[in-house]
């Protein structure tokens, strides 16, 4: 079975009397361990894809499963426990709480798992130790750099060690070198057997991955192998 | 999530803003301050007040008096015999409600002992009297009833009249010497304690010491008491009443007093009637007596008791409302600081009931912090009133009043924390997450 089934999914948003389509029917399967990316221009509805695959948001039609969980018409708790066990984010802001240091922002998800204290911070020191942030554990995000940020998301996002992890635009704020850095840490979970989608407007980015999903006005509009 | 972590948060969040926090606590402190002293206050009133009532003689006390007869019946007044010592035997006779009868004889006189005289007022009493007025005894012995039946000259004095007359000799070694009355020898056989307000000693246990006049010049109402002397009633009759009023036997001699103890305060109705059923015949049917009881004056005591309580309890009230409203304001404005926050921890999973249970732990932290602040608060100014005015009843601050004021600011805390953290738990993921 796919890890990621989506059959006919729409999301409609109204604005007064507007339908505004974000996303049209669109049919997709993504099995474990591939390596997806999805592009299109801006307001195709990229971000709202991932919204949904991530478990952020319920369409307003159509059939949705995710790692085995049908949640075409799940409610925002039950979203909420599939994507705290099964996805993690990485964003293009970061979306680090600023007054945390590094390990508390790192065991964030975990202290919505439910986890005692003293395993959350075990596994959260393993999470930024294999992000290299090991040194940097008592950090608050504003004495980092835009790389370090986002290797702190990075381990937040793996911490719970989830199936799926999503990066919308994640190396939209970063210089190139540290945006290709950022890259090769998704290569390598890949390589390590995690399912990744990412989220891109730019084809060069989109190149690294295996698969590439192209989405216009909310459609699907081709799709291709790099 | 975990109930401590939501604690550890809100309390990092409370320290991250410690002027806004500590503002949006002042209501509470206000509010809990007034509770607690408002409660310490009325406390420390009704405690002093019961003790004094029931020095004084307490609910049980009935005192019959004469009343004028209306001008229409005057001509019955000649019918009733007044109260004389037939009244007294009457309700004992027929008032099992009633458990001391006191009937009294009173007589304004010269009193003498050694070098020293005074003019003082004497009552001619029976043993009943020392428990209808609550006597204690602190050396020798209250009257007898062998004293009344013998018509001894027993003498028993007040605490003030001995030091009259006995400046600075012990209680114990006044009993035995010899009072003189209107040049008649007594014996002095017992002496009663000093009857005080709390508050008076209070103010010595202070070590302040009164002028005189000072003294003089408020209301004691124990003064009385501390005057009091005492013989027995047959005594008074014979020795300075018979003589003036030679037609007068004991039995129809007009008393100066008649007062009388009920049994069973819970009978307290019935027992009026009792008496009222005695005296209606011995009076010959004329209404010319009437009962003064202590009701309507502990009523009043007791009634502005509860005003004081009720008025204090509103403005902390008043203030507890107020404190929660600046609370929610607060936790309001936090939230809409903090959209972006509560987005990133949905997005990582956090429950809508997560992010609701954070926000009302915080606000329940603030109101109970501000709740302790209050509670020192209400230390000091407890403090500050016992300073400003020693003298009067002593404020008693009870844990049971810190308990329920500090809980009543959990409450607010708890209440005034709902809207704010329902909204807040409502926020949609996608859009806090794009909040700017
Ligand atoms: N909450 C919303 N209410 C109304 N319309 C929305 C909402 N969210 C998205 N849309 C609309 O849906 C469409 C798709 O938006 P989406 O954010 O998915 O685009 P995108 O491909 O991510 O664009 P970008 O590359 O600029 O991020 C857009 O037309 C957008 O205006
Ligand atoms: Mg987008």
């Amino acid at each position: 079975m796919s890890l990621i089934h989506l059959e006919g999914v729409s999301k409609f948003y109204q604005v007064g009397d507007q339908e505004i389509r974000a996303l049209d029917s669109v049919d997709l399967r993504i099995e474990e361990g591939e390596f997806v990316s999805i592009i299109g221009p801006s307001g195709s509805g990229k971000s709202t894809l991932m919204h949904l695959l991530g478990c952020l948001d319920a369409p307003t039609s159509g059939r949705m499963e995710i790692c085995g969980n049908d949640l075409s018409k799940a409610s925002q708790n039950r979203l909420a426990s599939v994507r705290n066990r099964e996805i993690g984010f990485v964003f293009q802001a970061f979306n680090l709480l600023p007054r945390l240091d590094v390990i508390h922002n790192v065991e964030l998800p975990l202290v919505y798992s439910g986890l005692p204290s003293a395993e959350r911070r075990a596994r959260a020191e393993k999470a930024a130790r294999d992000v290299g942030l090991g040194d940097r554990l008592a950090n608050r995000p504003v004495q980092l750099s835009g790389g370090q940020c986002q290797r702190v998301a990075i381990a937040r996002a793996l911490v719970n060690n989830p199936r799926i992890v999503f990066g919308d635009e994640p190396t939209g704020n970063l210089d190139s070198a540290t945006g290709e850095m950022i890259l090769q840490m998704f290569k390598d979970l890949n390589a390590g057997g995690k399912t990744i989608v990412l989220v891109t407007h730019d084809p060069d980015i989109a190149g690294i991955s295996r698969r590439v999903i192209e989405i216009r006005d909310g459609k699907i509009l081709r799709e291709y192998a790099p | 999530m975990n109930i401590f972590v939501a604690l550890q948060i809100g309390l990092r969040e409370i320290a991250a803003h410690k002027f806004r926090s500590v503002l949006s606590m002042l209501g509470i402190v206000l509010g809990v301050s007034s509770l607690i002293s408002t409660l310490a206050l009325t406390t420390g009133i009704e405690r002093g007040t019961r003790a004094f009532m029931q020095q004084v003689g307490g609910l049980e006390y009935v005192n019959i008096v004469n009343k004028e007869i209306s001008s229409a019946k005057f001509e019955f007044w000649n019918l009733s015999p007044g109260r004389t010592l037939r009244d007294a035997m009457a309700i004992k006779a027929t008032a099992p409600l009633i458990s001391h009868v006191s009937p009294e004889l009173g007589l304004g006189a010269v009193i003498a002992a050694q070098d020293h005289s005074d003019r003082k007022f004497v009552r001619g009493v029976f043993p009943d009297y020392f428990v209808v007025g609550r006597h204690e005894i602190k050396a020798g012995r209250f009257l007898t009833d062998l004293d009344v039946e013998r018509g001894l000259r027993s003498a028993v004095i007040g605490d003030e009249i001995a030091s009259i007359l006995w400046p600075g000799l012990k209680a114990e070694d006044i009993v035995g010497r010899q009072i003189r009355i209107n040049d008649s020898p007594f014996e002095v056989v017992g002496v009663l304690p000093k009857y005080e307000r709390d508050e008076e000693k209070r103010r010595r246990d202070a070590g302040k010491v009164e002028t005189p006049s000072k003294m003089s010049r408020r209301w004691d109402p124990f003064r009385g008491k501390n005057e009091a002397i005492l013989i027995p009633f047959s005594t008074m009759f014979y020795e300075f009443r018979a003589g003036a009023f030679p037609l007068d036997s004991m039995e129809s001699v007009r008393l100066d007093g008649l007062t009388v103890r009920v049994g069973d305060i819970s009978k307290f109705r019935a027992a009026l009637d009792q008496i009222r059923a005695a005296l209606e015949i011995t009076h010959r049917g004329v209404d010319d007596f009437d009962l003064d009881t202590r009701e309507e004056w502990f009523d009043r005591m007791e009634s502005s008791i509860r005003a004081t309580k009720l008025s204090g309890g509103l403005i902390a009230t008043i203030s507890l409302v107020v404190g929660g409203i600046g609370i929610m304001n607060i936790m309001l404005a936090s939230i809409s600081e903090r959209v972006r926050e509560i987005g990133i921890r949905l997005a990582v999973g956090a429950m809508g009931r997560d992010i609701f249970i954070q926000i009302i732990v915080e606000s329940v932290a603030i109101a109970f912090i501000g709740g302790l602040l209050g509670v020192l608060a209400a230390i000091g100014l407890m403090e500050i009133l016992k300073m400003l005015a020693p003298t009067e009843n002593a404020p008693i601050m009870t844990l049971g009043g810190i308990l329920f004021s500090v809980g009543f600011a959990i409450l607010a805390g708890f209440l005034s924390g709902i809207y704010p953290a329902l909204r807040a738990s409502r926020l949609n993921p996608i859009s806090a997450l794009r909040y700017e």
